[in-house]
């Protein structure tokens, strides 16, 4: 019953979400032209990648060192995953030859 | 490949695979740049061969279920369950470094076209075989090789998708049209990983030797147990 009440609440809840995101969506872009000083092509939507300001511009470095770093993480994890494994075989191997003597 | 065969190959792939990752970083280091990406381009000399190394994984692992599919050998379940790892390791590789590529030369990490989505597919298939051979309980082994042949039957239309559908990923043909300079690097690159993969499969298989060795002791100790009472 409990369960039930609060679907019902949450149905509710994003019914009435629905319209409020919709108008904050379509408010944005009205704002927009208070700013005559934008160049053409910002208003299109798109900027020539030669013309982004230096903040904007993302540095290569770290994501090459990231891909580089990501791959040796990776299969050393690998490794020392089939390490761990076959020292545990060799440990259940020991176990049993003790118990057999 | 049958597994003495394999047993053999794994010093000298692990020698190679360990000089290939020490001479490697220097000859991709030295290979020009590319003249749009620049830097971040680099990323291509370890992302394409795991994306190659993905596909043969799949290929083993498939070829290998398929066999065991018809004729139940053993052998062929270790190296398919083997090379099932191992596609999910590369595969996780691909779908890292491809993102961290993309971030810079398409300014989105992720875009759902043919090529990334396929690729996800097939790394959640094998993902998924491995969890039914380790929860999927008695017979699972069965259930998983039918699943790594659905995985394997993928990667053709994941290899073709750039090709029939527009992508931002580039072609098939942008290997064959590499300049010299970054030929060399690359292939040396590929040749690094493929040495790689045969060493952590060769290692992969004598683990689940290994296994199987165990459980028959195990079950030959409580046979004689039973016997005993």
């Amino acid at each position: 019953m409990t369960v039930t009440r609060m679907l019902r609440w949450g149905l509710l809840a994003a019914f009435l979400c629905v319209p409020a995101v919709t108008a904050a969506q379509t408010a944005a872009p009205a704002q927009a032209p208070a700013s005559t000083s934008q160049p053409a092509a910002a208003q299109d939507g798109f900027v020539p990648v030669s013309q982004l300001p230096p903040t904007e511009e993302l540095a290569p470095g770290p994501l090459v060192l990231g891909a580089y770093g990501f791959i040796w993480v990776a299969v050393l994890v690998y490794v020392w995953s089939l390490a761990r494994r076959l020292n545990a075989v060799q440990k259940d191997f020991d176990a049993l030859s003790k118990r057999q003597r | 490949m049958p597994t003495p065969m394999l047993q053999r190959v794994f010093p000298v792939a692990l020698i190679l695979a360990l000089v290939g990752f020490v001479v490697a970083p220097f000859l991709i280091a030295s290979a020009p740049y590319e003249s749009t990406m620049g830097l971040v381009q680099k990323i291509f000399y370890y992302h394409a061969p795991s994306g190659m190394m993905m596909f043969l994984g799949a290929f083993v692992s498939g070829t290998a279920s398929a066999i065991y599919l018809m004729k139940g050998r053993p052998g062929a379940d270790r190296l398919a369950a083997g090379a099932a790892e191992l596609t999910v390791l590369f595969g996780l590789i691909v779908l890292t470094t491809g993102p961290l590529w993309a971030r810079k030369a398409w300014g989105v990490w992720w875009q759902w076209d043919a090529r990334l989505t396929s690729s996800l597919l097939v790394w959640l298939m094998f993902t998924s075989y491995l969890l039914v051979r380790k929860y999927g309980g008695p017979g699972s082994d069965k259930l998983a090789a039918a699943v790594a042949l659905f995985g394997m039957a993928n990667v053709p239309f994941v290899y073709i998708s750039v090709n029939v559908w527009r992508t931002l990923h580039p072609k098939t043909t942008v290997i064959p049209s590499l300049v010299p300079g970054m030929r060399g690097p690359f292939w040396f690159a590929t040749a690094t990983f493929l040495c790689l993969f045969l060493a952590l499969l060769a290692v992969r298989v004598r683990l689940g030797e290994r296994q199987a060795e165990l459980d028959d002791l195990y079950r030959a100790i409580d046979d004689d147990a039973l016997e005993g009472e």
